[in-house]
């Protein structure tokens, strides 16, 4: 059974088109993640599930239930954290915990086993206002406040956003464990390297998925050969391999670059032997793997052109 | 469900820094600095005086206009060039003209000499400073033609005697005239625009997102929302009468229930009122930018101040729209004269008819946004 089902949304701001023939399937339990850059339009899609935004076309369904007909009872349903932090913070970590499971019509006590893994690491601090947490803290916090009623469907909007390395791998290991407990979870990030972390992505860009699957299926579609190049003067470069034959894209990746090539046309090699002719010192070239953000890039790219 | 709403609604109410002070000093200020500050009667008018007769008498009528308290002499000069210059330079409000011949005329009863000019830069000081001036002359020329009048035969005919008297406020002291009037203000601040401020607040910081998704039905929300500020105006509105009780002496000469009553009309158009505003603005700045411009229409509007009934027709047919001028006028009555709510039943008709125009607006570009 699907737990979310989306077919054909369309939604537009005004002229802005924010989202045009959107459809995607959730499988039940799966981390799936939709994975854009800012202003791709993955918030105008979570408010539209999340019941908050109606689509101007299509139609979506979570667990089966319509988002617009059965919209009361797709709350019941399911847990959502927005984007930024938005529990009360000048109500304590417990009295937060507390107004959230009322609203929902619950209590913390009958379902404590639910978030007792998440909550567990904050009750320490359970008499401090929401506002003095950490953002680790305050993270778990609105995670513990988004299960607290035992959802089927969890909607993390850009929860990773703004959060250091350690406390998001941290958050992920917690997305793990909730999966664990048979949670659907649907995720939106802007980080490409947490892809790999979901069992299915979708890849969204100025409102139109460009491509989704499972971290694999996408990375096999990639359809050059990659090469990260090593060289300084670093900006220089970058334009002089994109001005070399049989170079496909050329992106900067932190410290080297990443060069897709037509492999039938040029050769790590040739690679090498040209930019160090043109004067480039430390020169280093080495075969890789892509990762999602190469595809992402080439998809997008090539969206571009067309 | 609707208990523990409210109870958050507080928690969070007495824990801002800024709130529970507020609501404590407000009307304690209102009250207490307002009726004297907020005051229409004018003092210390600056005063020169031309005095070109220089007799015993005119030197009586300066006197005269001085010990009234309300003017202060600067200078008596006899160059009227002299007195011009100090008005136009702004050190004085008012001159005092006495012509030459002035003890003469009154002797023979031909009239006064006398002239006055005053600046209205300031034109309610100016208006009524020019009213205390000619009144202080009556008064003056009264005594005089009283003593002048022995001389003359009694056949002169009865003279009317016209002294106003002035019912309900007997000594024209502005601050009874104010207090239910600043009533009126805190209520119209507390119930309409913390509440509006509030709702603002939760969009602002998102938290209003997860009620949204939450299966609470938005309306219980707002509702949950505005009681707690309904609590807290009528322990602000209780702090207000006992204030004017004990400090001072006035107590209601109406039924206190009619003052409660008047107080949930203007509630529910201030609780339309705040809604509409939260609605359309998205952060507090914006809201409010949109309460200073209804808030300052709303008082100089209202009556409050200034009489409705002295503003030109267009603008008292603007006060038709302005609920405080019901709720103020209402107050007053009631407050003042003790009227019966159904002796200002009309007030009571306004208020509903704008409170109910509001409240549908409200909760219609309520739900037009959800």
């Amino acid at each position: 059974m699907k737990d979310i089902e989306i077919h054909n949304v369309s939604k537009s701001y005004g002229k802005v088109k924010a989202l045009s023939g959107i459809s995607l399937e959730v499988d039940k339990g799966e981390i799936f993640g939709l994975i854009g850059p800012d202003g791709a339009g993955k918030t105008t899609l979570f408010r539209i599930l999340t019941t908050l935004l109606l689509a101007d076309e299509g139609t979506a369904s979570v667990t089966g239930l319509d988002v617009k007909k059965d919209y009361a009872m797709i709350r019941r349903r399911i847990g959502y954290m927005p984007g930024r932090f938005s529990l009360y913070q000048d109500l304590s970590v417990e009295e937060n915990l507390d107004f959230f499971a009322t609203v929902f019509g619950t209590t913390v006590k009958e379902n404590y086993d639910v978030i007792r893994d998440i909550y567990s690491q904050i009750e320490p601090f359970k008499e401090r206002r929401a506002g003095a947490l950490s953002g680790g803290m305050k993270q778990k916090l609105a995670l513990s406040c988004a299960l607290v009623h035992k959802p089927s469907v969890l909607f993390l909007d850009e929860p990773t956003t703004g959060v250091d390395a350690v406390s998001r791998r941290d958050f992920w290991n917690m997305l793990a464990r909730i999966k664990a407990s048979g949670v659907t979870v649907f995720v939106s990030t802007p980080y490409m390297d947490e892809a790999s972390l979901c069992d299915r992505v979708a890849l969204i860009m100025h409102g139109k998925i460009i491509d989704s699957g499972t971290p694999a299926q996408i990375v096999s579609k990639y359809p050059y050969t990659l090469l990260a190049v090593k060289g300084t003067p670093m900006y220089p470069l970058l334009k002089h391999l994109r001005g070399m034959d049989g170079v496909k894209g050329c992106f900067s990746f932190g410290a080297v670059h990443h060069v897709s090539i037509d492999s039938s046309k040029t050769g790590a090699d040739e690679i090498l032997a040209g930019i160090s002719a043109a004067g480039f010192t430390g020169c280093e070239v080495r075969l890789i793997s892509p990762g999602i953000e190469d595809c992402f890039m080439d998809l997008a790219g090539r969206g571009h052109k067309e | 469900m609707w208990k523990y709403l409210i109870e958050k609604e507080f928690k969070q109410f007495f824990r801002d820094p800024m709130l529970p002070r507020i609501v404590i000093v407000f009307p304690i200020v209102m009250m207490l600095v307002f009726p004297f500050a907020a005051n229409m009667e004018v003092r210390n008018i600056n005063l020169v005086v031309v005095d070109n007769d220089r007799t015993d008498l005119s030197a009586e009528l300066v006197e005269k206009c001085t010990e009234s308290g309300y003017f202060r002499l600067k200078e008596v000069c006899s160059d009227p060039r002299k007195a011009q210059e100090m008005m136009d330079k702004n050190t004085v409000d008012a001159i005092l003209t006495i012509g030459q011949g002035f003890s003469r005329s009154i002797v023979t009863g031909d009239g006064f000499p006398v002239g006055i000019k005053v600046n209205t830069v300031n034109g309610t000081k100016g208006s009524i400073g020019s009213q205390y001036l000619s009144n202080c002359i009556m008064l003056f020329m009264q005594s005089h033609s009283d003593g002048g009048s022995s001389l003359q035969d009694a056949s002169s005919g009865a003279v009317i005697d016209a002294a106003p008297k002035y019912y309900y406020n007997p000594y024209m002291d502005y601050k009874v005239f104010m207090v239910p009037a600043l009533i009126v203000i805190a209520v119209t601040m507390v119930t309409g625009f913390f509440p509006a401020l509030n709702i603002v607040g939760e969009k602002e910081a998102g938290t209003i997102e997860q009620m949204n998704v939450s299966p609470i039905s938005k309306t219980s929300f707002i509702v949950c929302k505005m009681i707690p500020y309904w609590v807290i105006t009528f322990f602000m509105l209780g702090m207000c009468l006992l204030i004017a009780w004990l400090v001072f002496g006035y107590v209601c000469k109406g039924s206190l229930w009619g003052v409660v009553l008047f107080t949930v009309l203007h509630i529910m158009v201030t609780a339309g009122l705040g809604l509409l505003i939260s609605n359309y603005s998205e952060n507090a700045q914006q809201a409010m930018f949109i309460m200073m411009f209804f808030v300052l229409i709303f008082m100089l509007m209202s009556g409050v101040f200034t009489p409705v009934s002295s503003m030109p027709e267009w603008a008292q047919a603007i006060t038709y729209a302005n609920p405080l001028r019901y709720y103020a006028d209402a107050m007053r009555s009631i407050f003042l004269k003790g009227s019966s709510v159904a002796d200002v039943w009309y007030d009571a008709a306004g208020l509903l008819a704008i409170g109910s125009a509001a409240l549908t607006w409200a909760i219609l570009s309520y739900r037009k946004t959800s």
